[in-house]
């Protein structure tokens, strides 16, 4: 990190070509589109950028942002498909290709509450270990690992449902 | 059923494949925070600070904001600009909104110039004498501050078309797949909009300009009138310069003008694509209402001065579709426009040799059905039509512009030097009063008429 205050230009292009594009990709993998990863994954870089210097980990952080940018495109989408079904219209089907684990999975994740989502997504799909995540949520080592538990159970027991 | 730890772990599993990045992508991060940066700065200084300190503040910011592209012409080909008109819409509207406050710009201050090298693709205009110009100006490479690879430009006119002034632009490249802006409209000398495909908001006159997420679809029409502004979004497959192709799903979304809220329109808010067939939709307002082409050819209406729902008006389809998208968004398969008295309907044939019968249709106030009018001259390719007072009817191609005061029994052709390559748009701001833009954007100009499109005279801009 200390070579990331040397030169914060490089350093911070550096990080976006490092990170970008797995950022962006693990982005898609939770919403509609490459367009929709693309605003979320560089709107995540712009406020990182804003926070440039007060950063110890960047990376962690652009996680976490991208992660709550995640979280308000599944509530504004939530919210418009409401919009739609009131006045009575089926929206058509996205002409997007999405694998259908991918759907399944994550209607369900949207259905946990930030509290378990947020640890869940860090730990299991962005890849940071349990400390890290603590450390980016606040909370102790042993919440993390008892919300992740939590999640997982509460997903399971959400699929074999849907499957019956 | 299949065990659920399976689904979970696979998905758990499954490798991230990398996306990457668009071209620009980084640039266009380091202006936005650092243009955060800016106005929090400003914000925090503004609260300490004296009036006079900010008056003095705001001329510099003008400045150093704006695109200004210096040196000499070159390949756009870095940034995937498109050679080709981009096309354009022009605001029409039958009633003024009410006036903002006039801009805090110290009067002494003189505008500064429109930036170089402009190549127009879209034109707005705010009554006669206010209006603004969007397109791609300066040397790619050259065009800062603040991106010296963002070339998207503003000029505004306050006399006309008479003389043109640079005005802040929002920072987004030329169309570029599901990035850039080539559109722009203004609800008065405040409130505006670049779009096409991305959708992005001023509510200072230019000022400064905010990205309007969309949920990745792409706007392809907008325009605003009464007391609301309306665009069509879509899912676009389109990419480069092609950015409207391949649509399907569209959708009328509304916000009031000095909002960045914007909502489905209930009615028209769903998506109504033909069975997923890409294709573009006509969305036209007047004064007090407003009307939007559906792909499968039904004509909807919905009040401009308050939100409410939007009906079908016909009973069947219009006698042509709107079809694949122009290379600005707007159909080429239907043209519409409205007149005092109804709305006019172009439907054009297929293109052969330069020449497409272009057949007129209209549909009066409160009527159900469209009427076959007449045909206009068949020479060009139709590209924009425009109405104004009652009967007249105005006809860009890509041979000039053709003009019908009898609601299309006759034409006659447009006078004046005329660009080569025709017109990509025309609109009416009056009777009278009249603006096109060429389909060949390195003309660097406009096309003005003050006799109700009867003569058409050049104004450069930059």
């Amino acid at each position: 990190m200390d070579r990331l205050r040397t030169s914060d230009r490089a350093a911070a292009e550096e990080l976006f070509s490092a990170c970008y594009p797995r950022l962006a990709g693990w982005v898609r993998r939770l919403v509609d589109d490459d367009d929709t990863a693309h605003e979320i994954a560089a709107e995540a870089f712009t406020r990182l950028l804003g926070r440039w210097s007060r950063l110890d980990n960047p990376q962690s952080y652009l996680y976490m942002i991208a992660t709550n940018l995640v979280r308000d495109h599944w509530r504004k989408t939530g919210r418009e498909r409401r919009a739609l079904q009131s006045v009575g219209a089926a929206a058509a089907a996205d002409p997007v290709y999405q694998p259908a684990q991918d759907v399944h999975v994550r209607a369900l994740l949207q259905a946990l509450p930030d509290r378990l989502r947020s640890p869940f997504l860090l730990h299991y799909y962005a890849g940071f270990p349990v400390r890290d995540v603590a450390a980016l949520l606040g909370r102790p080592e042993g919440t993390i690992k008892a919300d992740l538990f939590q999640a997982r159970a509460r997903l399971r027991t959400a699929l074999g449902e849907a499957d019956d | 059923m299949t065990d659920p730890r399976d689904d979970l772990d696979a998905w758990m599993k499954t490798q991230v494949q990398p996306l990457p990045p668009p071209p620009g992508t980084f640039e266009l991060i380091r202006k936005r925070a650092r243009r955060r940066k800016m106005t929090r700065a400003a914000a925090t200084a503004a609260g300490a600070a004296a009036v006079i300190a900010v008056i003095a503040t705001v001329p510099r910011l003008v400045l150093t904001q704006l695109h200004s592209g210096p040196g000499p012409a070159a390949s756009s080909s870095d940034l995937g600009q498109s050679s080709a008109a981009n096309g354009s819409r022009h605001h029409q509207r039958a009633s003024a909104p009410p006036q903002p406050t006039p801009d805090p710009t110290p009067s002494a201050v003189a505008p500064p110039a429109a930036p170089p090298d402009f190549a127009a693709t879209s034109v707005t205009f705010v009554g006669t004498a206010t209006g603004y110009v969007l397109g791609q100006a300066g040397t790619p490479g050259h065009c800062g501050p603040p991106s010296a690879y963002i070339c998207t430009s503003i000029a505004g006119t306050s006399d006309g078309g008479r003389t043109w002034h640079g005005v802040h632009a929002p920072v987004a490249g030329a169309p570029q797949g599901p990035s850039g802006v080539s559109q722009v409209r203004f609800y008065n000398t405040s409130d505006g909009w670049a779009f096409g495909p991305q959708l992005w908001a001023t509510h200072d006159g230019g000022r400064t300009w905010k990205r309007i997420g969309t949920g990745g679809r792409r706007v392809t029409a907008l325009e605003t009138a009464g007391q609301r502004v309306f665009a069509v979004w879509a899912q676009c497959t389109g990419r480069g310069a092609d950015w409207a192709a391949g649509c399907t799903g569209q959708a009328l979304q509304e916000a009031a003008p000095g909002s960045n809220r914007w909502a489905p329109v209930p009615g028209a808010g769903a998506r109504f694509s033909v069975s997923g067939t890409a294709s573009a939709a006509a969305l036209v307002l007047t004064g007090r209402r407003g009307y939007l082409l559906a792909p499968d050819g039904m004509l909807l209406s919905g009040p401009v001065t308050s939100a409410g729902g939007w009906q079908p008006v016909t009973g069947t389809p219009a006698p042509c579709l709107p079809g694949a998208a122009q290379a600005d968004g707007q159909p080429g398969g239907a043209m519409l426009a409205s007149t005092t008295t109804g709305l006019v309907l172009v439907c054009p044939g297929a293109a052969t040799g330069g020449s497409q019968t272009k057949t007129v249709y209209t549909l009066a106030a409160g009527a159900r059905a469209w009427l076959k009018a007449a045909s206009a001259p068949s020479a060009g390719t139709a590209t924009s039509v425009s109405g104004s007072a009652a009967s007249t009817i105005v006809l860009a191609s890509t041979a000039g512009i053709e003009v019908s005061r009898n609601g299309g029994a006759s034409w006659t052709a447009g006078q004046g030097t005329l660009p080569a390559g025709g017109f990509s748009y025309v609109g009416m701001t009056t009777a009278d009063q009249g603006v096109a833009v060429p389909a060949d954007p390195a003309v660097h100009a406009v096309w003005f008429s003050y006799d109700g499109g009867a003569t058409w005279q050049e104004s450069p801009i930059g």
